[in-house]
């Protein structure tokens, strides 16, 4: 039998994370590459450690730790392994390339210089409630090809949900269950109606697969519940971090509106310090020695994406931005075959707002006196809200 | 000296041709092709080097030869 006294008593959900994760991050990273947290969770910190998970998911398995999470379809792609996995990814990558979205870009810049001008000329406005939480779910119903106007129905059930939702074995609270059946019809009559009427979108596209590729409802059903729920509030996190560090550095916002070609190291940096997944789940196959230490077969384990992305062996300025070792990698995006699907368009949004908003809005700050808070614990980080004033163009001073 | 991508470690993160697009560009799945030979001179063996380390799988290597 362990000694429990083995075990380092850390609970993440007990960290102080709301307004700064760096001493929280420290103490996690601070308690080894590989331990063991009071729960009984392994926790992988290192770059190393969460590096060498990536490239075993055989031992490492997702699908192991998606199972008990209570949604009775197939959480389709992340609680796949291999080899069924790569059917998955063959049919999912290429509808998520760079290609498909440099064919929808010019639509995706309307939307958001929309978004931008809604408030350009009020000289102030909340960029995660006007802005960071709206723009994901357009760019979703856009990509799927389902209407603008669903957005704020389908935030409220997502909000609902993953606010709501604790990380443990708990029975779902009942406003949870009403905001998921509602989503699930939904969702079920998107696809019901799509398939009548069948357009140039990816469920279209997902819907049209035939013979043996040809996806259930079910698996359409898992894959759209995935995307909605780890997909959207994930990149309002990001677009909120992206603004905020952007808004309290002059001197980087200048750089970046004076060269655009700055805004992607930029926009990495801040992905790389502020993972908005700070960690993902797994559960071990087999006993496996990580960094010198021997996890059991069938341990839960944490990767922790966060202090993986600030390994002071990696970068200089770890707990920094700095624009020059923005090529130095980072995993906000995973690795290995589970890399996130969306990482190209959640790459490529952030990179739109930050364009758009400077294009209306050059010069920013963040409202006297307020400090920005992420909403904790939480199984993704978001801020709740990031006021920003700014001078109007045109206006008589 | 050349660059080479290993296929298999390949996941389609994409960071090689937005690193070095000189060097590297997308196929239809959003996955990195090296361009040409992948043979590099010199001057670009610093930016062929980057693109090594900005990948979190570790596809992407600077052969010597």
């Amino acid at each position: 039998m362990r000694a429990v006294d083995s075990r380092t008593r850390f609970r993440l959900a007990d960290l102080p994370m709301a307004k700064d994760r760096t001493p929280g991050w420290r103490t996690v990273a601070g308690a080894g590459e590989v331990f063991q947290a009071s729960d009984g969770t392994w926790v992988l910190s290192s770059a190393e450690a969460v590096r060498f998970a990536h490239r075993h998911p055989d031992i490492f398995s997702s699908a192991a730790a998606f199972s008990g999470a209570g949604i009775p379809i197939p959480l389709i792609p992340v609680a796949v392994d291999p080899p069924d996995h790569l059917k998955y990814r063959r049919v999912l990558d290429p509808m998520f390339a760079p290609r498909v979205i440099n064919s929808i870009e010019d639509d995706l810049r309307a939307q958001i210089r929309d978004l931008v001008a809604g408030f350009a000329t009020r000289g102030e406005c909340d960029a995660v409630g006007e802005l960071a939480k709206l723009y994901p779910t357009q760019v979703f119903l856009t990509l799927f090809g389902l209407p603008l106007a669903d957005r704020d129905q389908l935030i409220e059930w997502v909000e609902t949900i993953n606010e709501n939702s604790s990380t443990g074995t708990a029975e779902p609270k009942p406003v949870v269950v009403e905001a998921a059946m509602a989503m699930f019809g939904y969702i079920q009559r998107c696809i019901d109606e799509k398939r009548r009427n069948l357009g140039d979108d990816t469920l279209s596209r997902l819907l049209a697969l035939e013979g043996d590729d040809a996806w259930s409802d079910d698996e359409l059903l898992g894959f759209a519940w995935l995307i909605t729920l780890a997909g959207l509030d994930t990149v309002t996190g990001a677009i909120g971090f992206t603004m905020l560090y952007l808004a309290r550095d002059a001197d980087l916002r200048r750089q970046l509106v004076a060269d655009p070609a700055l805004v992607g190291p930029a926009i990495e940096e801040v992905l790389r310090i502020e993972p908005p997944a700070i960690t993902t789940p797994r559960v071990t196959m087999q006993d496996v020695d990580v960094c010198g230490v021997r996890i059991p077969a069938g341990s839960p384990v944490m990767l922790c994406l966060a202090t993986a992305n600030r390994d002071a062996e990696r970068f200089e300025h770890p707990e920094d931005v700095d624009i020059h070792q923005a090529d130095r990698g980072h995993v906000t995006f995973g690795g290995g075959i589970h890399r996130c699907l969306g990482s190209h368009l959640a790459r490529r949004e952030i990179r739109l707002v930050v364009e758009e908003f400077h294009k209306q809005i050059p010069e920013y700050e963040v409202a006297a006196g307020f400090e920005p808070e992420v909403v904790w614990p939480s199984a993704t980080l978001h801020l709740a809200s990031l006021p920003l004033v700014f001078p109007v163009s045109g206006a008589v001073s | 000296m050349r660059v080479v991508i290993d296929d298999e470690r390949c996941t389609g993160n994409g960071r090689c041709y937005a690193v070095a697009p000189e060097l590297f560009t997308d196929d239809d799945r959003g996955y990195g092709q090296v361009i040409g030979d992948g043979s590099i001179d010199d001057h670009r063996l610093d930016l062929a080097r980057r693109a090594a380390l900005a990948c979190p799988d570790q596809a992407v290597t600077v052969e010597d030869r």
